[in-house]
């Protein structure tokens, strides 16, 4: 496979046989081992020398169930680290078949001109794009459709990119109504506008396939995988996760008094019924919305769904947990249909909901809108797109916020807010939030589904679950699967380790895959060492180790030394 | 697995039975009534609630009472809401 270089200074772009050194890599483990073999980790993200990674994880384009996971990769012009941010949609597998194992984009664009990068067989090409500039991310996906074929995949920014806002996002499309496949967080979106690319189009890789080292290995072994998918009552066709989405967990996550509500201020949400999975389900149904989609071809889980109005117009392609979270109970919000109307507008903007969500509830906390006041918060959110003062700040997050308006309360760590579980009464998240390289971030290790191993309440164990989860989240972001697709691999890691040997001939064993795993952390580590990322940032905000969070009155008390030898073991 | 909790008696009374609030999550909820109110008799155990309401307890992934997670075998205090969730995951 090769990468695909990319010199935004000189609009140059050719393809390189994949280095020996990158040859174990894919995805998030790809993206953090190019960045620090490659850039220097103190340069300036928002400048030539940070490089931006677009990489599909190891298992991309085979056709496993949920593999076609796209990883996006730079320093952080948010957290001052390391950062990979995935998403589903079609430009995983799509990239996998073209025989990229990335896409590398470095310097940037000497005016303020914007490129489309464009990616078909064989041969790339930077093509200037004036008529995109200025457009939110539907509306470019629309241009990049008109312009290269409807069967592209497209990945732009909107505006909050453009102007460079480090809570901006990357949108990817997908089959169909199932556009709002985003790379939030990190502000990535911010690394990309500052290149000058506007977006990336794939061609369809009609014909193309990846090539396979041992077939039958590797198909036992796929299909098994999607059989015990199948066969898990979380994921199958009966389960929680498939039936209800990722929203399933909301009544549970308020229940154990960990959902944010009104800026991190209460663990549970006294509306929440109207914010829970089986309402969601009920709405859409009533409305002739869809349930059950999916973001990736060839998932077995189908967590998606399509949000409609009350006419059944598609409001966003699909609604989820973390932004009925931050965008709802957050702040104070208990319709859908608002959160959706939020949501939608986010994803135009090319924002990530959970910074977004939690930079509104810090200025509402300010003073500039009440909680519940869907018309006071939209107003603005607007201001994003319109690139008012305001809306950039909005645009740059929880902890900027924070700093322009004098509040102590802002949710974040390493500068990054954190996601639908308050650490107080979920403190495996706690500690996952304060020790990730990547900032505070669910997905780098999420401890919800140990709550039945570890009380989600109690210090004990909290440091080596977040271990053994941000292990396990570096092998999933780097072979490009779903998180949701864990519990077979947990279960039975010869199961990946058969279908990568069956990919790639590696001959590796469960003990080489584990090895793996961990140097992938150990790269991010590095380099946010070199960044000049200290223990100090490694910290929950204080404020949460020092009020009590209703319902059980719990404070984040993991002590700094516990949360500073999280990776003794690693 | 979790500290079995401790509880005053919510009466003097002798009267050996007691109201818990139950509510079921997700598919626990379809084909059941999502949240009712049972007279119990002191001394029941989420598991034999769990039966009661027609779940199969092998199948619960999560209960608690008053939004503290708790085990199958714990006995349920008067006057709690006792919620059972089916399996899941967050993402």
């Amino acid at each position: 496979m090769n990468l695909l270089r990319v010199d935004m200074r000189q609009q140059r772009t050719w393809l390189e046989p994949t280095p020996a050194a990158y040859e174990h890599q894919g995805g998030r483990g790809l993206t953090a081992a190019i960045l620090l073999a490659e850039t220097d980790p103190a340069a300036d993200a928002l400048g030539p020398h940070n490089k931006l990674i677009v990489a599909p994880g190891l298992l991309g384009g085979t056709g496993v169930s949920t593999a076609g996971r796209l990883s996006i990769g730079a320093k952080s012009p948010l957290t001052g680290g390391v950062k990979e941010a995935n998403a589903g949609g079609t430009a995983g597998d799509t990239l996998a078949r073209h025989g990229l194992k990335a896409i590398v984009a470095e310097g940037q664009a000497d005016s303020d001109a914007m490129y489309i990068l464009h990616v078909s067989k064989d041969t790339a090409e930077l093509i200037p794009a004036a008529s995109a500039k200025g457009l939110g991310t539907y509306a470019t996906a629309e241009w990049a459709w008109r312009e290269f074929g409807e069967g592209c995949t497209v990945l732009s920014i909107g505006q909050a990119g453009e102007y460079r806002l480090t809570g901006a996002a990357i949108a990817v499309t997908g089959e169909g109504e199932q556009r709002s496949n985003i790379a939030a967080r990190g502000g990535l979106g911010a690394v990309m506008g500052s290149k000058g690319l506007k977006a990336i189009v794939i061609d369809k890789a009609q014909g193309l396939a990846v090539a396979l080292a041992d077939a039958d290995l590797f198909r036992a072994a796929m299909k098994r995988f999607a059989l015990e998918l199948t066969n898990d009552p979380k994921l199958g066709p009966k389960g929680g996760t498939h039936m209800y989405g990722t929203a399933a967990i909301t009544a549970a996550v308020n229940e154990m008094g960990s959902l944010p509500t009104r800026n991190f201020s209460d663990g549970s949400f006294e509306e929440s019924a109207s914010l829970r999975g089986e309402h969601l389900r009920e709405t859409i149904l009533g409305r002739q919305g869809r349930i059950g989609t999916r973001c990736m071809p060839g998932c077995v889980i189908a967590c998606r769904n399509v949000y409609v109005d009350d006419t059944g117009q598609p409001l966003v392609g699909t609604l989820q947990y973390e932004t009925i979270a931050l965008v709802g109970s957050n702040l104070g919000l208990s319709d859908l249909d608002h959160v959706a109307r939020l949501n939608y507008l986010c994803n135009d903007f090319g924002l990530d909901t959970i910074e977004t969500g939690a930079a509104l509830g810090v200025l509402i906390e300010a003073g500039l809108a009440a909680f519940g006041d869907f018309e006071g918060i939209t107003a603005l959110l607007l201001q994003v797109g319109q690139g008012t003062p305001l809306g950039r700040l909005i645009g740059s997050g929880a902890a900027a916020c924070g700093r322009a308006y004098g509040i102590r309360r802002v949710p974040v760590v390493m500068g990054q807010a954190m996601p639908g579980y308050d650490p107080r009464s979920l403190k495996g998240n706690g500690v996952t939030y304060a020790t990730s390289p990547q900032g505070a971030d669910h997905t780098a290790g999420n401890a919800f589904g140990a709550r039945n191993q570890v009380n989600p309440l109690s210090i004990e164990g909290q440091r080596q679950l977040s271990l053994k989860l941000q292990i396990l989240s570096a092998m999933l972001d780097s072979t490009g699967l779903c998180l949701f697709a864990r519990p077979p691999v947990i279960a039975d890691p010869q199961l990946m380790v058969d279908m990568l040997n069956g990919r790639f001939g590696w001959g590796w064993s469960a003990k080489d895959l584990d090895t793996a795993n961990r140097a992938i952390l150990r790269t991010e580590l590095e380099f946010n060492r070199r960044a000049g990322i200290t223990p100090a940032d490694h910290r929950i905000p204080e404020y949460m180790r020092q009020e009590p969070l209703a319902p059980h009155g719990a404070v984040f008390d993991v002590p700094d030394s516990e949360l500073d030898a999280v990776f003794d073991e690693l | 697995m979790f500290q079995t909790r401790s509880w005053m008696p919510c009466s003097t009374s002798f009267d050996p039975t007691m109201a818990v609030d139950v509510e079921l999550f997700g598919q626990f909820s379809v084909g059941r009534p999502a949240r009712q109110v049972l007279e119990v008799t002191q001394g029941i155990t989420a598991k034999e609630i769990a039966l009661r309401v027609g779940l199969n307890p092998d199948e619960v992934g999560l209960v608690s009472i008053d939004g503290v997670l708790c085990e199958m075998e714990e006995a349920v205090p008067g006057d709690c809401r006792l919620c059972f969730f089916p399996p899941m995951t967050g993402g």
